[in-house]
């Protein structure tokens, strides 16, 4: 039995994919429990230096997750951050983080099936590539 | 052409700046007092002084990080990537464009003490300042370029044999024209970025913070690698960002004095590389 299973560590903006997943859960989708949700009040506050020290810290996925491109409740928060994360990536993809270990995407309040989806579709990416190596070590119990 | 030729001509201009009151205070390359073979950062106050500035290939460092925060008109003795910190500088407010005279050096490359060219100049291609207030051309042909390093592959084992080699010690913020911020990430107490102890993982949040910090910003100046001690490979991280930038976003820092940097702004139809469904290279 292989008892690893990762830890996601997940920034989800308070006034979409927050509400979103309450409702993947009240309406009682199931997806799996890897993810430890972090509440921002937009993905314009994920500050890259949060994703940054969440891998060296030993996550093994970080997930962000905002409201879609022109529903942002500051407007263009999510338009300053979806540049940030495509910039973040390519620098992580530079220094040998795997792709698929850092996700992107847009979640509304009304999706909670859309949340329960990604969340299923992450934590089978992120245990594919098994525990984050980047310091030398393995993941510590976060 | 040469840099005896240049040398002389900026001579006689900062002479007449600083005669005829135009400038202050030039800022430009000296011989040192206890290191030769190299040319390092001097001030000009008095138009006989002058003659002290020098130019040749060894006028390595980068001297926009010499006049943030002055007052008064300074006149800088600025590389073709001097003038691009200057110019972004001005974009970013931190410095007012009548504050500043731009001598614009045409500029064949500078080179390391066996006189190869460096490498950030060695992948080059301006020879000319975009922004300046008087140039001053005529650089000799450039210079051969060492071999191609080890520019390949990006993974995560040479990113963490880049990491071994740093010791933390901060030179390359303190060369960079774009650290300017009074508390750095690394300095502050709260929130506190760094793991308990400076290991590895102290490295990679420093030097992964810095290249998004640099994001969009960088000039390309090879200020961070000349200075580092310990031979770290500091640019090709920021390198590749700079180049996405560049393609996804078509910005090209400090090409003018008002471009804000790309990550300070965003655009409706940005497109999503690597996002959630989207082509994850
Ligand atoms: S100058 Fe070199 S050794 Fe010092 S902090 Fe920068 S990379 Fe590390
Ligand atoms: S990061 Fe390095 S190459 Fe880029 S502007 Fe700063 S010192 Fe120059
Ligand atoms: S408020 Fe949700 S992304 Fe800005």
């Amino acid at each position: 039995m292989n008892a690893w299973t990762p830890v996601i560590v997940a920034f989800l903006c308070n006034w979409c994919s927050y509400a979103g997943a309450d409702l993947a859960g009240t309406g009682r989708q199931q997806y799996p429990p890897n993810i430890r949700i972090i509440r921002v009040p937009c993905s314009g506050r994920v500050n890259p230096m949060f994703i940054i020290k969440a891998l060296v810290d030993g996550a093994d996925g970080v997930m962000v997750s905002g409201c879609h491109p022109g529903d942002c409740h500051y407007l263009a928060g999510n338009l300053y951050a979806r540049r940030r994360f495509a910039v973040l990536k390519k620098l992580l993809v530079t220094a040998g983080v795997e792709p698929d270990r850092v996700h992107f995407t847009w979640v509304s309040a009304s999706e909670g099936t859309r949340f329960a989806e990604v969340v299923r579709g992450v934590t089978e990416a992120v245990t594919a590539l098994g525990p984050n190596k980047m310091t030398g070590g393995g993941a510590g119990e976060l | 052409m040469s840099f005896e030729l240049q040398e002389k001509s900026l001579r006689e201009l900062c002479e007449s700046l600083l005669r005829d009151g135009v400038a202050e205070i030039v800022v430009g390359f000296g011989e040192s007092a206890f290191a030769s073979g190299i040319a390092v950062p001097i001030t000009v106050k008095k138009p006989e002084d002058a003659a002290k500035l020098s130019w040749n290939s060894r006028c390595v460092p980068s001297l926009a990080r010499y006049i943030a925060g002055r007052k008064g008109v300074a006149a800088l003795v600025a590389k073709p990537c001097d003038a691009r910190a200057v110019a972004s500088l001005i974009a970013e407010r931190q410095l007012d464009r009548d504050n500043i005279y731009i001598i614009g050096m045409e500029c064949a490359g500078m080179t390391d003490a066996d006189g190869s060219a460096l490498a950030a100049c060695a992948e080059c291609s301006s020879r000319r300042a975009p922004v300046f207030d008087s140039e001053i051309t005529g650089a000799p042909e450039a210079f051969d370029a060492p071999d191609e390093r080890s520019a390949g592959e990006n993974s995560a084992d040479r990113f963490r044999g880049e990491m071994d080699k740093c010791i933390l010690c901060f030179s390359c913020r303190q060369a960079c024209y774009g650290c300017y911020c009074e508390t750095c990430f690394m300095d502050r107490g709260a929130p506190n970025w760094q793991p308990s102890e400076p290991d590895i993982g102290a490295k990679m949040i420093y030097h992964l913070g810095r290249a998004m910090h640099l994001a969009g910003r960088c000039v390309e100046c090879g200020a961070c690698e000349n200075v580092c001690a310990s031979g770290v490979n500091i640019r090709y991280l920021i390198k590749s960002v700079t180049d996405f930038i560049e393609c996804e976003y078509g910005f090209h820092a400090g090409m003018d004095t008002k471009t804000l940097p790309a990550l300070q702004t965003y655009s409706a139809s940005d497109g999503e590389p690597g996002f959630w469904g989207k082509n994850n290279e």
